[in-house]
């Protein structure tokens, strides 16, 4: 029976839906499942780790990991994944994901593959499918070592309304901190916004914004709809959108059900970053405007005139 | 400081990429330095500027279309340059990058590697993270920002899940930096002459005192058996006028056609 390890993705305290996602994904496929969640103080996730999908649960557990250091997290995966015998070690996809996943593969002698949208792992037949290209082709490949890491697609799999697990937790003993890369500070940018991960609409606003009073007016059609807002490259550069709402290749990468890109054109790094998304909807004055092309719904128009309206409507609608 | 900076052809993005039979059709491709890679050269000449670097850059691949990458580098103001041009690397994947890195590394006594944060062809973003792995070195990826402290440490910062990072790093280390990290300078028509005349450093895996067996370019991990076209998204409906209509209409067919509010 094939073995999937599955590395909790958890932020504030939280255990995100990818691991949901990733953990029905290994049900669907008959695999054995296991997670292995690194932080400090997520003892007490244990019942929701087993209620994601996974039936045993290494836990590293310690005040030195409090906040993300590659090394020693790294280190952790390892360890459940050789505990574990796993053939496959997913992430979701995160920073942390991007960043781990190289790392416990060379530590593993296991081929490592990004983004994967796909896996077929029966028998001898060990592929994976993902995109290449800023996402412009598909790439089949095929898998020669006997593990295999790999961080997955925002959205590849969706999760299982019935899934379940058991509670059968293992403690990992703390790895050694890194003292060559020594985490100094933390500068968050959370606060208390919907999570762009997460989010089933995401509204991302563009250069048309022009400056705060525009972003402000799209914010607040983001919060009617408690969607994740999010940005273009424009905005972040700009100074008036964090750098952890950036949408697109080098950001965020998101598939929600609906996504509103409001004022954005539309560049090829933008697109890889959110086509997968299940509905597109675009505002943009330039009816040429790129966006349009992958758009299933275009206003053509000014944003400042078209967002209230936007509101209105939809107000009236929930009413 | 001596730093070390990888970079890559790849196939330029914004234009049309056709597949035929499993392969992407060669005719009509262009190529550049991957975009990311530039982001690397910019923060390696900037350090050179600045912090009186030296600065040398390395890139894996055959033909004119690397020498020209190299090029640019120049152009944009590295001062060494190296080829490792080999044909039995022409299928490496990343982790036979990585070790020919390595070996490239070991022949310098580099106090930092800067790579771009992944390849805009491969979208793969591994390679600068393994060659740490082998060298056992620290390592940062999705860097933002490098300071120099001193020399043997550098402060970075990095744009993680939780927010922006900033880490305190022993040299020697790997970075792999972001794009936004720098607004990589265009190279001057000065710039560009002279950089015809520099000379490269072109070597093949023996001159390098390694071989194909030893960077596993002979069992690859993982090897590409075909490439299709992505599904495109087709253009939906697209409606011009009245904005009042227009977007009334719009949510109405988000509510009751596309089922989504």
């Amino acid at each position: 029976m094939t073995k999937i390890l599955v590395f909790a993705d958890i932020k504030q305290g939280e255990l995100k839906g990818s691991t949901t996602e990733l953990l029905s994904k290994a049900k669907q496929m008959g695999a054995q499942t296991a997670v292995v969640a690194v932080g400090n103080g997520i003892q007490e996730l244990t019942p929701k780790l087993a209620d994601a999908g996974s039936d045993t649960q290494y836990l590293a557990d310690d005040q030195s990991l409090e906040l993300f250091s590659g090394g020693p997290y790294a280190a952790a995966v390892v360890d459940a994944a050789n505990q574990f015998e796993a053939d496959i070690i997913w992430f979701g996809f995160s920073e942390s994901g991007k960043t781990l996943a190289p790392r416990v593969a060379a530590q593993l002698n296991a081929a490592c593959a990004s983004e994967i949208t796909d896996i077929v792992w029966e028998g001898d037949k060990h592929e994976i499918t993902r995109p290449a290209i800023a996402n412009k082709v598909i790439q089949r490949l095929k898998i020669n070592t006997e593990r295999l890491v790999a961080v997955v697609r925002a959205g590849a799999f969706e999760a299982a309304p019935d899934i379940s697990g058991t509670e059968n937790p293992i403690q990992l003993s703390a790895p050694p901190a890194d003292l060559k890369a020594v985490i100094r500070e933390l500068i968050s940018e959370a606060g208390n916004e919907v999570d762009l991960a997460d989010a089933d609409i995401v509204i991302s606003v563009g250069r048309g914004a022009k400056d705060q009073a525009g972003v402000d007016l799209v914010r607040e059609l983001a919060q009617d709809l408690n969607a994740g807002f999010g940005s273009s490259r424009a905005m972040v550069d700009g100074g008036f959108m964090a750098h952890n709402k950036q949408v697109g290749q080098t950001g965020k990468i998101v598939a929600p059900t609906l996504y509103m890109a409001v004022g954005i054109s539309g560049a090829i790094q933008h697109l890889a970053g959110m086509n997968g998304s299940k509905v597109i909807l675009a505002v943009n004055k330039d009816p040429e405007a790129p966006i349009f092309n992958v758009a299933d719904y275009g206003i053509v128009g000014d944003l400042f005139e078209v967002v209230p309206i936007l509101r209105d409507e939809i107000k009236a609608l929930k009413a | 400081m001596k730093i070390l900076t990888t970079i890559k052809k790849v196939v330029d993005v914004e234009l049309t990429i056709n597949v035929d039979a499993g392969a992407i059709v060669e005719d009509g491709l262009q190529y550049v330095m991957n975009a990311w890679d530039e982001n690397a050269v910019e923060a390696s000449v900037q350090l050179k500027e600045n912090n009186n670097a030296e600065t040398t850059m390395v890139s894996i691949g055959s033909g004119e279309d690397t020498v020209k990458a190299l090029r640019r580098g120049f152009a944009m103001g590295i001062e060494t340059g190296i080829q490792i041009d080999d044909p039995a690397l022409a299928n490496a994947d990343s982790p036979c990058f990585a070790k020919v890195l390595s070996a490239v590394f070991e022949q310098g006594d580099y106090d930092l590697v800067i790579t771009g944060k992944q390849a805009q062809d491969t979208d793969n973003g591994q390679a600068g993270i393994m060659l740490a792995q082998i060298l056992d070195l620290p390592c940062v990826s999705n860097v933002i920002s490098i300071e120099v402290k001193d020399d043997s440490h550098i402060s970075v910062s990095r744009l993680g899940d939780a927010g922006t990072e900033i880490l305190d790093i022993e040299l020697p280390a790997v970075v792999t930096v972001s794009d936004s990290i720098n607004e990589p300078r265009l190279p001057q028509m000065r710039g560009l002459m002279m950089a015809k005349k520099k000379k490269i450093n072109v070597m093949d895996l023996a001159a390098l005192g390694t071989s194909v067996e030893a960077v596993g370019g002979t069992e690859p991990q993982s090897e590409i058996l075909e490439f299709m076209k992505s599904e495109t998204r087709t253009a939906g409906q697209k409606f011009e006028g009245d904005a009042a209509e227009i977007t009334a209409k719009v949510v109405n067919l988000l509510a009751n056609e596309a089922k989504v509010l």
